[in-house]
């Protein structure tokens, strides 16, 4: 792993030099000013309510949103309390019940005989008042603020400096669904939702092992966003967490809305139109890839993760491959291989072959297809070029357009692009056979691959345009020595087919049964290769021993 | 040291092969039966048992001298200033050699598949990728090459089978026909195309287990050899002692393949295979001058010299040669003798006794 490291980790030290010029330094300070709580960080409260609460009053001025009660504690007027929390991101319910009515109105019942007085008020109410799960004293207003934005409720009691920060968190958050991005036909439905600890807690309950580490951290100078770094201690290896965490300790952003963000930030291949992270919204191909060695990465408010290192060859894998039975899987594996080429080459294969050369087509083929084009006022580059835009369109307008005229697009687009444009003479019937072919094989395979591919068949086509099929050829080497340079955390983005590692081709094109892949993938998973014991091959029992 | 890269034995292996095939399948059945008519097979096993001699040289030669390639050891074994010449002498040959290599590849793309382009079209647009793959290192090539050249064999293994209805085995007799002598002379082409091996006196330093460089080095020399008397058998079994008549005979074979009114016009897989094969060869050889330059003028990196290298090797191959006839004449009557006997055997093995004589490097490593 070292010697994949070793380039990786001499580019980061370039990117950190680059980052240390003056111009840079200055921005960051910038940031730095305007909104971490440095100063807050450093300040204690007072042991006088109303100045504790005059304070945080003025640090969350015009936050309307920010709730102050304040009351007496055990109908008692000498002792003053006060709870600051925001509204809708608190379980209403919890506070309602398990703070204040346990302080005001339950409080006097449990006195018994032993007097309430300033100094042993605080103590009384964490030890005995709070039936909350999770409490925590902190004289620190950094801390208390940071707590109230999370969600936390925070109980300031008067003639104390210090605060108790009560677990509440509990906003409208969505259901665990379905995923709607990522579908199987068997195996595990659930989706990842946009509250992070939910997200986790889909994982802890996958794999229920100490080793399961989470690691927590906030980015974004603004939004402070819980950010949880995921991997399966003994199975990972160390250096890729260390790696991963530095990264993304080198980020510094006043947001994080979703994955992307990190991804961008912390990828190896920032000019490549490929991923080098994968993410996902499920959480059983999350823990695959832990079990194979994977770092996660999970981010609150998104629910993706991502996931690295990433390998080519993931882009033909899908989580039901591992569920089904190993020669469907296999077959259905290879036919995405082939998807995926169709995808990437069917229109500049189409327009070479029409354009220049004619004779690699078996005859009648020929005659009809020129058949079909002698109406057609274009030549076949710009046909094709055209359509393939077209169905850009289609898919793109597909995402952003209101449900309610779903139908509408769907029968303007199959309509007019196909049949009308055919029947007008604008386009051949075979361009939109081509085009339909490679719109809908780009589907078959993962989606995040898929993007990267269709934008590379623009310049593909544009080649064959004018190059025929060497330009083709050429394009298809460009992207392939392309592909071979790209790395994700050190480990070679083509791997395990170059640089080959035999072992790891069981799970390449073909998935070979459960009890043939008995190691986890060489370059990722080396700290620990060993997945299952050998021999597990079922057997039929002895003849002998019929029932 | 100027490149970083390491890469294992297997990538080693399909890298020597590459860097001779391509040019091979097309060229060397014409050329070599131009001399031995239907013996050029016989040749052929000279040749390669020719090479082994030269894997062996270069092997020894680089094994002596650890972490340091051809480019860097002629000056600890001839002194600063001859070895210096030498050098240089080396990274004329591999860009004069990368030279003939593209224009070989041009004019066939030219010739055949695409006659009212300008070569320079072609030539260009090869060595822009090959330059940015070498930009990349030794690794990135290394793993294209993993990729492409098991397609490559395998496709030459499926269209020599497809061919297989046209071809006339007795063809290749009779054996001997004039003589010993024009089987040895056809034997000079084809050995100072496999003994491009000697490439391995710049490789060794970069392999992960050098070690294992004489197996690397036997096993990609007889997998050459394997394949390109393959060639020459089939080209010879389908055209007879004519092979020489035409420019590709690999090519041309590939044309007479008609199976089930289907299978026919397949020179467009031996156009995928041409460019794709030569695009590692160039890389290749183009690595090696580049990699050489710097360390001949001792820079720290060879990238600056990628570009300059590059425009060098491409502006050479426009002015070589005048026509297709020339640059076949040249291969065929010069570069034979010129390769093998300065660059591939002469200045090695003085290089070899020189260090034996004065007893420099040691076989540890």
């Amino acid at each position: 792993m070292a010697r994949f490291i070793k380039p990786l980790r001499s580019r980061l030290l370039g990117r950190r030099k680059s980052s240390s010029g003056k111009d840079n330094s200055s921005q960051d300070q910038a940031v730095d000013n305007a909104f971490s709580n440095q100063e807050l960080q450093n300040q204690d409260l007072s042991a006088d309510l109303q100045a504790n609460l005059l304070h945080i009053k003025e640090i969350l001025s015009d936050c309307s949103d920010v709730v102050y009660r304040e009351f007496d504690f055990a109908q008692d007027e000498r002792i003053k309390l006060a709870i600051i929390y925001v509204d809708g991101m608190v379980d209403k319910m919890q506070i309602t019940s398990q703070i204040m009515r346990s302080l005001m109105l339950d409080a006097p019942l449990v006195e018994q005989g032993e007097e309430f007085t300033r100094a042993r008020a605080l103590t009384l109410i964490k030890k005995r008042l709070l039936p909350v799960q999770q409490v925590e004293e902190t004289n620190n207003l950094g801390k208390v603020i940071d707590a109230v934005l999370s969600g936390d409720t925070v109980l300031l009691v008067d003639g104390h400096a210090c605060a108790i920060i009560n677990a509440s968190r509990g906003w409208e958050s969505r259901k665990v669904e379905e995923s709607q991005t990522e579908m199987v036909v068997r195996g595990p439905r659930e989706a990842f939702v946009e509250t992070i600890r939910v997200n986790l807690s889909l994982l802890r309950r996958k794999i229920k092992n100490p080793n399961l580490k989470i690691e927590t951290m906030r980015l974004g100078e603004v939004t402070k966003t819980d950010v949880a770094v995921v991997y399966i201690k003994g199975i990972v290896n160390d250096k890729l967490v260390t790696e991963v965490k530095e990264r993304l300790n080198r980020i510094k952003i006043d947001a994080i809305l979703e994955t992307g963000y990190i991804e961008e930030l912390i990828e190896d291949n920032p000019w490549s139109p490929f991923c080098s992270l994968n993410h996902t919204e499920r959480p059983d191909r999350v823990a695959a890839q832990l079990l194979e060695g994977r770092v996660a990465i999970l981010v609150d408010g998104t629910p993706y993760a991502l996931t690295a290192p990433l390998l080519f060859v993931e882009s033909l894998q899908t989580p039901e491959d591992y569920y089904q039975r190993w020669p469907i899987s296999s077959a259905t594996r290879l036919l995405r291989l082939f998807t995926l080429i169709l995808s990437l080459l069917a229109p500049s294969l189409y327009v070479a072959v029409i354009t220049y050369h004619h004779e690699m087509l078996p005859t009648a083929l020929l005659l009809s297809l020129a058949a079909q084009r002698e109406v057609v006022p274009f030549p076949a580059f710009i046909e094709a070029f055209g359509m393939e835009v077209a169905f850009e369109i289609l898919r793109e307008a597909g995402i952003r357009l209101p449900r309610q005229v779903g139908q509408a697009v769907s029968i303007v687009g199959a309509l007019i692009i196909g049949e009308a444009a055919v029947r007008a003479g604008l386009v051949g019937a075979g361009t939109v056979i081509v085009v339909a072919l490679t719109g809908i094989a780009s589907f078959a395979y993962c989606y995040s691959a898929s993007i990267s591919i269709r934008l590379l068949r623009f310049p593909l086509l544009v080649l064959a345009g004018t190059l025929g099929l060497y330009g083709v050829i050429c394009g298809v080497l460009t992207i392939l020595v392309h592909l071979a340079t790209l790395r994700s955390f050190g480990v070679p983005f083509l791997s395990p087919v170059a640089p080959l590692s035999a072992g790891d081709l069981k799970d390449v094109a073909v998935r070979v049964p459960w009890w043939a892949m008995l190691h986890r993938p060489r370059l990722i998973g080396m700290a620990n290769p060993q997945r299952e014991a050998g021999g597990l091959k079922p057997t039929p029992p002895p003849a002998g021993r019929k029932q | 040291m100027p490149e970083v890269g390491k890469i294992d034995s297997k990538q080693a292996i399909l890298l020597m092969v590459i860097m001779v095939l391509p040019t091979g399948f097309l060229f060397v059945a014409a050329v070599t039966a131009h001399l031995a008519r239907q013996d050029g097979w016989i040749s052929i096993l000279l040749a390669t048992l020719v090479a082994l001699l030269i894997a062996w040289l270069a092997v020894s030669l680089g094994l002596r001298f650890p972490g340091k390639t051809l480019f860097q050891f002629a000056e600890v074994i001839l002194g600063r200033w001859p070895g210096k010449v030498v050098a240089f002498l080396y990274i004329w040959w591999y860009i004069h050699m990368n030279a003939e290599v593209l224009r070989q590849y041009g004019s066939l793309l030219v010739a055949a598949f695409m006659p009212e382009t300008p070569i320079s079209v072609f030539m260009l647009l090869i060595m822009a990728i090959a330059a940015y793959a070498v930009r990349n290192g030794l690794e990135v090539f290394s793993r294209v090459n993993q990729l492409i050249l098991p397609l490559i064999l395998v496709s030459v293994v499926i269209l020599n089978i497809l061919a297989a209805p046209e071809m006339n085995i007795k063809q290749i007799l009779p054996v001997f026909e004039h003589g010993a002598v024009p089987v040895v002379k056809g034997a000079v082409m084809p050995a100072a195309w496999i003994g491009e091996i000697i490439t391995m006196t710049v490789l060794i330093p970069y392999l992960n287990k050098a070690k294992e460089a004489y197996r690397i080095a036997v096993t990609a020399t007889l997998i050459t050899g394997f394949f390109m008397l393959i060639t020459q058998l089939v080209d010879i079994a389908i055209f007879g002692p004519i092979t020489a008549a035409w420019l590709f005979p690999g090519l041309d074979g590939v044309r007479m393949i008609h199976l089930a009114n289907f299978l026919e016009r397949l020179e467009p897989v031996v156009m995928v295979i041409w460019v794709a094969g030569v695009l590692v060869k160039i890389s290749v050889f183009y690595w090696a001058a580049a990699l050489g330059s710097a360390q001949w003028l001792e820079l720290k990196d060879y990238k600056p010299l990628v570009l300059p290298v590059g425009v060098i090797i491409y502006a050479l191959s426009i002015m070589a040669h005048d026509s297709l006839l020339d640059l076949f004449a040249f291969l065929g009557m010069f570069w034979g003798p010129y390769a093998l006997t300065l660059f591939i055997v002469g200045i090695p093995l003085l290089l070899l006794i020189v260090a034996v004589i004065r007893g420099q490097g040691g076989s540890r490593h």
